[in-house]
């Protein structure tokens, strides 16, 4: 859809949904934002007030019949999730609409914008964020804490509890779909399956709370973006998916998405979740995390084969060598440890 | 016409060579010329031309390592084409021993495919100077 028909249908769409609530007339300055091979992200004006849009450019038909979470909740469901969140101190943005398939923009949601920054490549280096940078851990662990404490009886009912056994035969089933072509994604599956951790309870996860999806300011943790990608599972889950080698974005002596140190964010975590999670279980779900990755990047190609996606997602397929190659070294340093 | 470019006939522009025009032409002309999302993917599309490079560089070390590996781990059923195919389907059927030897087939795999796919991830130079010397 080319901008000037998504702004015609936000015109007639948001006039209605922001009245009395967002000043404004229409819509100004609508612009892609880079990155996201999932979902779109478009920042537009309404009035002096800017907004971010999310919507899914596609049907998720092509994909529907393979199991598993890879792409994420329906956009309805998230922004339902984002609202439920907004209860804690997590900072999250505003819901203002919501659109589902059926409505001409096609799935979407609109949200309130959180300043901040978002690119690791600049808060991650940058000596402006520096102070930020030696909380962000702590604070991490904090927020994913009140996240994990949330009621998950109010969820909507797509957002189940699961158990590893269903995500290891998912993710089996998913290798075989895309046609087995990793023997290293195959390994790490089946080390995940033979490692496993004895059955923990399911607490809301975010699911994809990691650097690159994090707002940043100067004091700190500013905003918890994508929450696209959120289900049930075991706590850890979420603090190894944060540490995933994918996820620090060269900053690799710094295990906490390139930032931080693990006891930060245990501590961090212990403070607002009232437990203290194991170290060697949150590395577990570190090498779990980059088995995921492995399997986002293979649906991306698949997507990409249904007729889904621009260059991007054909590139991103390729991305596969980075999660194989973290699983070999992840694996390795087990052993030895 | 000198010698040397009466020697360049189109025939004689490599494969590298044409790539590399691409390239050039995506960086120089087509990313200046557009924005926003047009911008990001020309550029993404430039970096996709250096992973068809590195592939017509070091895809025939790479099936080759396959090839040999379902020779080693699969005796008499390994067809080479489909080598990664079937490693991997006997894998998940747990038909091999996952030893040392099986361990460091897989390294020298990764360090290959990484090299062709991306090679500037972080995790590459740990994984080159931990693997390159033991094999």
């Amino acid at each position: 859809m080319s901008s000037d028909q998504l702004t015609a249908l936000l015109n007639s769409a948001l006039t209605e949904c922001l009245a009395g609530e967002v000043p404004g007339e229409q819509v100004m300055q609508l612009e892609r934002l880079s990155g996201g091979a999932n979902n779109e992200t478009w920042r537009l004006m309404w009035g002096s007030t800017p907004l971010i849009l999310r919507r899914r450019p596609f049907s998720a038909d092509s994909i529907d019949q393979l199991e598993g979470n890879i792409l994420g909740l329906s956009l309805v469901d998230e922004a339902a999730v984002i609202q439920l969140v907004t209860s804690t101190s997590v900072p999250v943005p505003e819901i203002h609409a919501v659109f589902d398939a059926s409505h001409p923009i096609g799935e979407a949601f609109v949200m309130g914008f959180i300043p901040g920054e978002s690119i690791p490549q600049k808060w991650l280096v940058d000596d402006a964020y520096e102070v930020s940078r030696s909380r962000l851990a702590f604070q991490c662990g904090e927020a994913l804490g009140r996240i994990h404490r949330v009621d998950c009886s109010l969820l909507p009912a797509n957002i189940g509890p699961s158990t590893l056994d269903k995500r290891f035969v998912a993710a089996q089933k998913r290798l075989h779909a895309y046609g087995d072509i990793s023997p290293v994604m195959q390994f790490g599956l089946n080390w995940l399956i033979d490692h496993a951790p004895n059955e923990a309870p399911c607490v809301l996860l975010h699911g994809d709370f990691r650097t690159g999806n994090l707002l940043v300011d100067e004091q700190g943790l500013a905003g918890v973006l994508d929450w696209e990608l959120t289900h049930q599972g075991p706590a850890e889950e979420d603090l190894g998916y944060l540490c995933a080698n994918v996820w620090r974005f060269g900053q690799l002596h710094k295990p906490v998405g390139g930032f931080g140190e693990y006891d930060e964010l245990i501590a961090g975590y212990a403070s607002t979740a009232g437990w203290t999670p194991e170290l060697s279980t949150i590395r577990y779900w570190e090498i779990f995390a980059a088995l995921s990755w492995g399997l986002v990047c293979q649906t991306m190609g698949a997507l990409w084969h249904s007729g889904n996606g621009d260059v991007e997602r054909a590139a991103v397929a390729r991305r596969r060598s980075e999660a194989e190659l973290d699983i070999l070294l992840l694996i390795e340093e087990w052993k030895n440890a | 016409m000198s010698h040397d470019s009466e020697q360049r006939t189109a025939s004689d522009v490599t494969v590298s060579e044409l790539l590399k025009a691409v390239k050039g032409f995506l960086m120089d002309s087509a990313l200046p010329a557009l924005s926003g999302r047009d911008q990001f993917n020309a550029r993404v599309a430039a970096n996709v031309l250096g992973i068809i490079e590195r592939e017509q560089q070091l895809g025939p070390e790479l099936t080759a390592l396959d090839a040999a590996a379902a020779q080693q781990w699969l005796p008499g059923e390994a067809e080479p084409s489909t080598a990664p195919q079937q490693l991997s389907r006997a894998l998940a059927a747990r038909e091999i021993n996952t030893d040392s030897h099986f361990f460091d087939y897989l390294k020298k795999r990764q360090l290959l495919v990484a090299a062709i796919n991306n090679p500037r991830y972080a995790s590459r130079k740990v994984a080159e100077e931990k693997w390159r010397d033991e094999s």
